[in-house]
């Protein structure tokens, strides 16, 4: 626990330097806010021991970048492009991860794939996934993302 | 070399700027509130993205370099926590079938 706790608040620190600069006025509040922030999210999203893999997490962080290019693309060219028009669908897409942080996690990382915006749970268990393209394989891109999310960060054991 | 990180800066900027307007008219043209998110979110983050990388060849220090990636990232975070938020939200009052 206070392992973890130290991790969170060094990373908070970090991200504090890098916006406001290390100077001795901004530091000391910093201190706090990292402090702060650090209790915060342990209530909130306690530590659960799982493994990240570094390897896996790096492709998917280098892999954004073009997924944001194609999902802006796409959407700019819809929106430019007279002739065309969005045909947008509710697609039912059944996820592998249990419900809990790690699958809203991965739904809050699909909202910023091309063409898909997670809507919340269906009746049946089901999520809800909102596209811009309903022709396109939704569901099968859907998984194959959440296959990648849970191999990064250890879930898939 | 200032030349070339200047060209860089334009034309990614420009670009940038390109993507923003594009979102702009997602927001205006596409038929339902869901939609207008995915414009909203989609073109606006590549409008940023291309924005920050034009500005990266401006700044003189690694924490000026940071400091604009943190801001992305902020942005980036912001909306993916919100987006399913309000599509939820939209679905539950039946804007979303």
């Amino acid at each position: 626990m206070g392992g973890a706790g130290l991790i969170r608040f060094g990373l908070l620190l970090l991200l504090w330097i890098a916006i406001a600069g290390a100077g001795p006025p901004t530091l000391p509040v910093g201190m706090v806010a990292a402090a702060l922030g650090a209790w915060v999210s342990l209530a909130l999203l306690p530590p659960v021991g799982r493994r990240t893999r570094p390897v896996e997490c790096a492709a998917l962080v280098l892999r954004f970048p073009v997924q944001a290019l194609r999902a802006g693309i796409e959407v700019a060219r819809l929106a430019l492009d007279p002739r065309r028009r969005p045909a947008p669908a509710t697609i039912a897409w059944t996820p592998r991860l249990p419900p809990g942080p790690a699958r809203d996690a991965f739904l809050a990382y699909a909202s910023l794939l091309p063409g898909t915006l997670p809507a919340g749970e269906m009746a049946d268990g089901a999520i809800a996934i909102h596209a811009l393209d309903g022709s396109a394989g939704v569901a099968a891109a859907m998984t194959a993302e959440e296959a990648r999310f849970a191999r990064a960060f250890g879930l898939d054991d | 070399m200032s030349l070339l990180a200047d060209g860089v800066t334009i034309l990614c900027v420009l670009a940038g700027l390109v993507f923003f307007a594009a979102g702009t008219v997602g927001l205006l043209r596409f038929p339902d509130t869901a939609s207008r998110l995915h414009a909203l979110t989609k073109a606006d983050h590549l409008g940023l993205g291309l924005v920050v990388l034009g500005l990266l060849p401006q700044m003189d220090s690694l924490a000026g370099i940071l400091r604009l990636l943190a801001f992305w990232a902020l942005v980036l975070l912001a909306s993916a926590a919100t987006g399913p938020m309000i599509a939820r939200l939209l679905r539950r009052q039946g804007g979303i079938t």
